[in-house]
Order: structure tokens, then sequence, then C-alpha cells
């Protein structure tokens, strides 16, 4: 065999050998991508089958969703009217207190027994008539003992004429005064309690506002 | 014999040439067969499960992600309300005393 032959040999097989990989090399690359191609086949059915399902049974999902989310914001909300009711009591727990030192004399700041003479003058007025009977606590009856006459002048000029008797027997309230007429038909509660129980109703959203709670 | 030799060598490298395009048609079709399989599956599985939510079944996982995504939104939000339940608290001494200052002045005569 000549070297011409042999190298023509060579040249043939070398181009074969390239032609069949080329074609397998050609073949994997399109069975990659028929794969490839499958596959996003397939997560699109299931993108569309979840969509599908989701839609069957969405009712179901959102039902479970709104017990747990919707009870979570219930006592979520709770939580807060607690906060903010927590705070309102604070305000009206320190007027309370600060009531019990303005009736006990320990506030300066406060005459209490003109706000005494004026809790009076506005029982008596709401009452009507000429004669009053007046209870108070212990020591709010020292006081008015003490300045029986110049009350009784005072709650006189204010009515234009009437008259007021004290009720010796003590009653247990923090301070102001519980008014009846001289026939017991009528009694008007004029305590403070009973005045900041009421204050409460009428200015709580207020009070609200103006710790920036509602 | 020259001539011989190089048309047996030829016919030879045909065939591997021929085997190779076998070989090549075969790994397409495998693919192809592969493919349609997957699609196949995946298409009974999804009408399956349709199926089965249509009638309520099958959804427990659905369920349970739902209540899973759903207990993560209610912490998120009740540890939103937390905070703000604390920070509702936190008041100024300012205010508290204009607001107590006001109920004293609701309360006592005038």
């Amino acid at each position: 065999m000549s070297a011409k032959t042999l190298e023509l040999e060579t040249q043939l097989i070398e181009r074969i050998v390239k032609q069949r990989e080329e074609r397998v090399a050609r073949a994997e690359e399109r069975a990659s991508e028929i794969i490839k191609s499958a596959e996003e086949e397939v997560e699109k059915i299931k993108a569309e089958s979840e969509k599908q399902i989701l839609s069957i049974v969405g009712s179901e999902l959102r039902a479970v969703s709104d017990r747990i989310v919707g009870g979570a914001e219930l006592e979520g909300r709770k939580m807060m009217m607690l906060s903010r009711q927590e705070l309102l009591s604070q305000v009206f727990d320190e007027a309370k207190t600060r009531l019990a030192r303005i009736a006990e004399g320990k506030d300066e700041s406060t005459d209490y027994g003109e706000v005494l003479v004026k809790l009076i003058i506005e029982t008596a007025t709401a009452i009507g008539g000429e004669e009053f009977i007046v209870s108070a606590n212990e020591n709010d009856l020292v006081y008015l003992k003490k300045n029986l006459r110049g009350i009784k002048k005072q709650v006189g000029d204010a009515l234009g004429g009437g008259d007021i008797k004290l009720d010796d027997e003590p009653i247990d309230v923090m301070g102001g005064v519980v008014v009846r007429n001289s026939d017991g038909t009528k009694t008007f509660h004029n305590t403070l309690e009973g005045r900041l129980v009421n204050a409460r109703g009428r200015v709580e959203a207020q009070v609200g506002k103006i710790l920036e709670v509602i | 014999m020259g001539v011989e030799r190089v048309i047996s060598m030829g016919e030879r490298l045909q065939r591997l040439l021929d085997e190779a395009e076998k070989e090549a048609e075969a790994m397409v079709a495998d693919a192809e067969k592969r493919a349609e399989a997957m699609v196949s599956k995946t298409r009974a599985d999804a009408e399956r499960r349709r199926t089965m939510a249509q009638r309520g079944y099958g959804i427990d996982e659905l369920l349970k992600e739902a209540e899973e995504k759903a207990r993560k939104e209610a912490e998120k939000n009740l540890k939103g309300y937390k905070e703000k339940a604390e920070t509702v608290k936190e008041v100024p001494k300012e205010k508290m005393e204009e607001a107590v200052a006001l109920v004293l002045k609701e309360v006592l005569p005038e």
C-alpha cells in the first residue's frame, strides 16, 4: 500500500468519525430540547392545575384564612381596646385620687368648702322647694355644722329663700352631698363619686382625644 | 487489491454512519417517549387532583398550607397589635395632666 493511499484512508476515517460525532451530538441536543420543553409543559400543567384547584377550593381556603387571621384580628383589636381602657381608667383613677385630696382639704388650689356649698345649691335647685336636708360624710358634716350660718345665707341668696338642715348621720362617701326635701319625696345624690361616674360618660371621648387613643 | 480494500473500508465506514444515525434516532425517540410520559403523567395527576378537589378530597395539603400561611399572617398581625397596644400606653405626662384636669373641671361645680 502506498503512502498516499494510507493518507487517504486516514482522512476518510477521520471525516466519518467526525460526522458520526456530529450526528450523535445533534441528537443529544435535540433530546435535551425535547426533555426541557416537556419539563416546561409539565410546570405549566401543574400551575394551571393548582390554579384550577385553588379556584375550586378557594372558598374553603378563604374560610381557613378568615378563621385564623380574623381571630387574631379580633384578639388584636381587643388588646388595643383594653390598652385604651386601661389608659382611660388611669386618668379617671388619678382624678378620683385628686378629688379625695380635695375633699380632705389637702389641695390648696381648690376651696372645698366652696365646692360643697355649690353642690348644695345645685342640688336644692334641682329638687325645688323651701326646706332641704343635707347628708354628707363625717368630715364634711363637721365643716357644714361649723359654717352652717354662712352656708344657709349663701343657699338662701342663691335660691331666693329656703332653709337647709343637716342630717346628723354621716354617709359613706368620698365627698359631696345627698340632699332631700323635707318630706323625703325627692332625693338628689350629688356626691363626688357620682359626679365622677357621670363625668366619665360625658368626657371619656374627649379624654381619649387628648391622649390620642381615639 | 487496493480498490477492494477501499471499497471494504467504505462499506464499514458507511455502516458506522448508519449505526450513528440509528443511535441518534433512538436517542431522540427515547427523549420524545420520556417527554410524552412526563406530560401525560402530569396531565393525569392534574386531572385526578382536580376531580378530587371537586369532590372535596385531597385538599388536605392545600388546607394545611393555607393554615400555615394564615397562622404566620395572624402572628405578624398580633405582634403589630401588641406593639401598638404598648405604644398607646406611652402617653406624655403633660397629656395625662391635661386629661385629668379636664375630668376634674367636669366633676367640680363651676
